[in-house]
């Protein structure tokens, strides 16, 4: 059975599972699931909320395929998002500019740099002292989490609102709608251009094909000429870079501020839909989408039908679990 | 003093026997990342089976039941299908945590929690070692649970170095073809590790449930999966290493709750990043020492 | 065993083979490399299930059995990469499985059996040594040592001398002659007639998966044999002939590391320096260090310049061809395709062109024989053969000026030795220097121009071919000058 159809076969299998979970505390699964629909697509604002949704997993989840190509199993998304977009407040804040362009700019630079910081952090740990990069990723998300809430109970906040967040962006960095109608901002479609970007290095560029052979053999990459450790810093830069820049892109174009615990989960996600879209750039795309419009259907199915919407989150599980056990790559014996 | 130090050993108890669990997997040559998943779904199930029987003993082996499924679907994946052990370690942790709160709330009424509010279990003072001056309260007056994790780092450490069982469990995660040329099945041992790994974790998350918290929350292990695997990997895979470790970050966390007690002028933020830090800190002093087992990781033909 | 088929996709390893064996009668099963020995013995010892035939043993049958079973009925197998657990004990190693030794592991008890049977059969075994720390030579004696504990009735070596120095290698035929006398039935698996000769009872020639012939040891001619083995009279061996050495190409000098003990030697141009020697000398770190895989102190010169820290990719600028030992995770990348693989190591352009290199890598194909549907084909799928061929395409192609073999001909059905020989040797003809590597001795005799002998991390000798004296090799290889 060739991939694409086995992890579609995944897919199925995680939909009936979550559909016998409905069955079972009593509700409709078709009307829980024509809800969801509805609540992703049903009309053009919905659609647009979708997109929304969906941008922080395409951009992260696209670094975190190029690191999990590279063999570097990278989980610190959560961490680099969430400082990413506190990043991004800061610089907006601190240097406010008048013209809308240059001041975005600045303000989702400054988050880039953040998350790329971050996942140096990572990088350095792990290659300089030998500890293995889940670990250090994981336990640095925790850290980056309190970072953020700490920064936000301290110079990042909004003083006398009832909770941790930080002021109103100018309304300068405030992402435009792209399409007059469509309550998108324009960060999906860049995060596309991105993701062809990402899948164009992989397929078609040496550093690419050193991501591919180290991913394949770490022998084999050395004996080839790369080198194990410049890769690592490469990908990880690079995904900390789109992370930090997914979690800007959320601050200045859905809630206009920092909000604390804003991100959470989104590097988790990121790592699903990654592995969903098989660790193809380009195939992260239709796998963000999917992942966005349970996320944007969610609530409605919530409010409509009356199923928690952490079924989201169980559905995510299951189709991670079961993609991994079909997509099965058969490493160097 | 001795209140800081028993607050260590009860923060350090549920830390404990997820180590212990991950133990057994990893020395089997799986990769224990499901930990923070086993650990909430035993925490889970206690609470539900607690709250539903009214009985403390049903919570527990809804526990061990509760790990154990969690287990199995590692298990599952990683050995019979070779999937990677560390990304299906966080998808199980993903599922766990999506599904304990569906499943909460769709046992409730209208889509909202049921109301869980047990009484912790109390603390069962063992009769005469109790009473010696200073080091009884603070070592013989514990939950059951505490007890339990104590008792089970002491068997576990006989089990690993005295029983043929443990032998082969060791030796899977060193050289999986020479257990089978050796007559061995491999396959099987590293599947039962994973399960028991998933029971004896799940019953750390019913510590935090049945015997500190008294009710279940989304996402109540907030990260100590991942703090038992740091530890058992820092105690150099052995029941004592991880048990001396476990100590040290409850005392790391103990000593924050302590500050903020005193009303130290330290952000409770930078505190509660204490464990993490040091967890960090020890893993990359540590660093190229540590000594893996030799198989770990690998998917057997 | 009577008429056992087995096969692995298209290649039927086993072609209806028979073979029988009696208590206390050692028989050698002699075949070159692909020749199915291996195969046939998984499948007695139950690793592999046999596509046809039948197996019984002291007259019961076995059949869909694994190696507990086979153990059980009084099977043992030595294998040739030691099934052994390195960072447990000796006693812990054979108390692994071992029912016998109890839920409660009786350590104490096995240990003092374990001195007992050491003693006995001159194993020289101390229970509590941690395998890691011995040598290659006693660690096989952990092996036999378990197969006696457990009774077994038969015992099967799975080219047991591939990691022993000729000392060690005397001192394993006088355990096997003991087990002899106490009746036990060894099957001596081997492609080295000599030991052939030396030790069985009988012999089996298997060639292309099926019997090529039986005979009695007594009064079997070393021809015969060899003509059985290969299926055509010996070709000797293609001796590359005399020629002046070129101006040094390669020139090392006192290297140092993990492994190596100082080593000082320089290969000239148009000429095969052979390294021959127990493999588990420093062949291996001899090797990457050369390459720039590992470091060490000392000198490399290339060409004249200084490489000593130079990384892979510029050594291979400098004109270094490397071809690894390590096939399945080294030099090949098994899950990528073979044009892939013939570009792993071009270090040029920043961006890849499909389209020309998939017509590249079809030209090479051709000249260098690989059998393959197409340049696309994933390499996992070819066999060992072809696969070498890939590596020799793309390190030789290039025309190295120097050229590092480690076992290049190593596990090769004797097609493809001879057609990897026969490349390197044609590059030697046209002035490269060339290293060879390799723990066939034989092989080594037959290419080299000069012929040096590692042990224990620095050169015990070195010495032109032509006067060379297979005696004094056979010392400097077990340590003694």
């Amino acid at each position: 059975m060739s991939l694409p159809s086995r992890i579609a076969l995944a897919v199925a299998l995680s939909l009936v599972c979550a559909a016998l979970l409905i069955a079972l505390s009593g509700h409709d699964p078709f009307s829980a699931f024509a809800a969801m629909a509805e609540g992703a697509l049903g009309s053009p604002h919905q659609v647009g909320v979708a997109l929304n949704k969906t941008t922080p997993y395409l951009l992260a989840g696209g670094g975190v395929a190029l690191c999990f190509r590279a063999g570097v199993i990278n989980i610190g998304a959560e961490g680099q998002i969430a400082l990413g977009g506190c990043g991004t407040a800061a610089t907006a804040l601190a240097w406010p500019i008048e013209a809308p362009l240059p001041a975005i700019l600045l303000a989702l630079a400054g988050g880039a740099l953040v998350g790329a910081a971050w996942a140096a952090l990572a990088a350095a740990i792990h290659l300089g002292r030998q500890v293995h990069e889940v670990l250090v990723t994981l336990l640095l998300n925790f850290v980056a989490l309190l970072l953020v809430q700490q920064a936000l109970a301290g110079p990042l906040g909004e003083f006398g609102a009832g909770f941790l967040q930080s002021p109103r962006m100018p309304a300068a960095v405030w992402l435009p709608r792209a399409i007059p109608g469509l309550d998108a901002h324009p960060g999906f479609f860049v995060a596309v251009v991105v993701a062809a970007g990402l899948s164009f290095l992989l397929w078609r560029t040496r550093f690419g094909f050193a991501i591919r052979v180290a991913g394949a053999s770490r022998p084999a990459a050395a004996y080839a000429g790369f080198s194990v450790a410049r890769l690592t810093w490469g990908v990880m830069l690079l995904s900390g870079a789109l992370a930090g820049l997914a979690g800007g892109i959320e601050v200045l174009g859905v809630q206009r501020r920092l909000i604390e615990g804003f991100s959470l989960g989104f590097g988790f996600k990121a790592v699903t839909v990654a592995l969903l879209g098989a660790l193809e750039p380009l195939a992260v795309v239709p796998a963000a989408l999917f992942v966005g419009m349970l996320e944007a259907g969610a609530l409605s199915m919530q409010r409509q039908v009356g199923v928690p919407s952490s079924l989201v989150a169980v559905i995510e599980g299951l189709t991670m679990l079961f993609v991994l056990a079909a997509t099965v790559r058969r490493r160097a014996a | 003093m001795m209140d800081f130090l028993a607050a260590a050993i009860r923060i350090a108890t549920p830390l404990l026997l997820a180590a212990l669990g991950g133990i057994l997997s990893e020395r089997a040559g799986v990769f224990a990342v499901g930990l923070e998943g086993m650990m909430l779904a035993g925490a889970f199930a206690a609470a539900v089976a607690a709250w539903a029987t009214d009985s403390f003993l049903g919570g527990i082996l809804a526990a061990l039941a509760g790990g154990a499924l969690v287990g199995v679907m590692v298990a599952v994946v990683v050995v019979r299908f070779r999937a990677d052990n560390m990304v299906t370690g966080i998808a199980a942790n993903i599922l766990v945590v999506g599904l304990t709160s569906y499943l909460l709330r769709a046992a409730g009424r209208g889509g909202r929690p049921p109301s869980i509010h047990l009484t912790p279990l109390p603390d069962w003072p063992i009769p005469l070692l109790a009473d010696i001056p200073v080091l009884g309260p603070l070592l013989f007056d514990h939950p059951p649970l505490t007890y339990l994790a104590a008792v089970g780092c002491v068997a576990m450490a006989f089990f690993l170095a005295r029983t043929q069982t443990g032998l082969t469990l060791r030796a899977t995660g060193e050289n999986p073809e020479a257990v089978f040329a050796s007559g061995g099945n491999p396959k099987l041992v590293r599947m039962l590790a994973v399960v028991a790994c998933g029971g004896i974790a799940g019953l750390g998350g019913a510590v935090l449930t049945l015997q500190q918290v008294g009710t279940f929350t989304d996402g109540m292990t907030g990260g100590r999966g991942y703090l038992a695997l740091a530890s058992l990997i820092v105690g150099r895979w052995t029941p004592w290493g991880a048990a001396l470790a476990c100590l040290v970050f409850g005392a790391a966390d103990a000593f924050g709750l302590r500050l903020q007690a005193f009303g130290v002028p330290a952000s409770s933020y930078v505190l509660q990043m204490a464990p993490y830090v040091i967890a960090l800190l020890v893993l990359a002093t540590l660093g190229r020492a540590t000594r893996l087992p030799a198989a770990i990781g690998r998917p057997m033909d | 065993m009577r008429g056992i088929v087995r096969c692995f996709g298209a290649v039927r390893a086993n072609d209806g083979i028979d073979l029988q064996v009696a208590a206390g009668r050692i028989v050698g099963l002699l075949g070159e490399n692909g020749s199915g020995k291996s195969t046939l013995m998984k499948v007695l010892f139950g690793m592999v299930p046999p596509d046809e035939g039948t197996i019984i043993f002291n007259g019961r049958e076995l059949s869909g059995h694994r190696p507990a079973e086979a153990m059980q009925a009084g099977l043992a197998m030595i294998h040739q990469h030691f099934m052994l657990i390195e960072a447990m004990s000796v006693v812990e190693n054979v108390m692994l499985g071992w029912p016998a030794a109890g839920r409660w592991l009786k350590r104490a008890r096995v240990g003092q059996q374990i001195r007992e049977a050491s003693a006995r059969f001159g194993l020289d075994l101390d229970p509590d040594a941690r395998v890691a720390d011995l040598p290659l030579g006693r660690r096989q004696r952990i092996e036999i040592l378990k197969a006696i504990l457990r009774g077994a009735d038969l015992l099967i070596l799975d080219e047991p001398t591939s990691n022993l120095a000729p000392a060690e290698v005397a001192g394993l035929l006088a355990i096997l002659r003991r087990l002899r006398e106490e009746g036990r039935g060894i099957v001596f698996i081997t492609h080295k007639l000599p030991e052939v000769l030396e030790v069985c009872d009988e012999v089996v020639v298997l060639r292309a998966g099926r019997v090529a012939g039986r005979a009695p040891v007594a009064g079997v001619s070393r021809a015969a044999l060899a003509e059985m083995m290969v299926g055509r009279d010996t070709t000797t061996p293609h001796v590359p002939d005399a020629r002046p050495p070129g101006a040094p190409r390669l020139v090392v000098r006192d290297l140092r590391g993990p492994g190596l003990d100082g080593i000082d030697f320089a290969v000239h141009g148009g000429e095969i320096l052979g390294v021959a020697g127990v493999d588990g000398n420093g062949q291996l770190e001899l090797a990457d260090t050369l390459a720039g895989l590992r470091g060490a102190t000392g000198t490399i010169a290339l060409e004249g310049t200084d490489v000593s820290r130079a990384s892979v990719a510029e050594r291979m600028r400098a004109g270094l061809a490397y071809l690894p030992a390590d096939r399945a995770r080294t030099s090949l990348v098994r899950s990528m395709s073979i044009a892939d693989n013939f570009f792993l190591r071009d270090t040029d352009a920043f961006l890849l062109h499909p389209a020309a290199r998939a017509a590249h890598a079809a030209a090479l194909m051709a000249t260098y024989d690989v059998r393959a549907p197409g340049p696309q084909a994933v390499v996992a799928r070819l066999s060992g053969g072809n696969a070498q061929k890939i590596v020799v395409a793309r390190e030789l192609d290039r025309a190295p000026g120097v050229v590092i073999a480690h076992q290049a001909a190593w596990g090769l059905d004797p097609g493809a030795t001879r057609f990897v020989l026969d490349r390197i040797v044609d590059l030697r003809n046209r002035g490269a220097a060339v290293l060879y590597i390799s723990s066939e001795l034989e092989e080594v005799m037959a290419i080299s121009d000069r012929v040096a002998v590692l042990f224990g991390g620095r050169f015990a000798g070195v010495v032109p071919r032509a006067t060379a004296d297979l005696g004094r090799i056979g010392l400097w290889m077990a340590g003694q000058a």
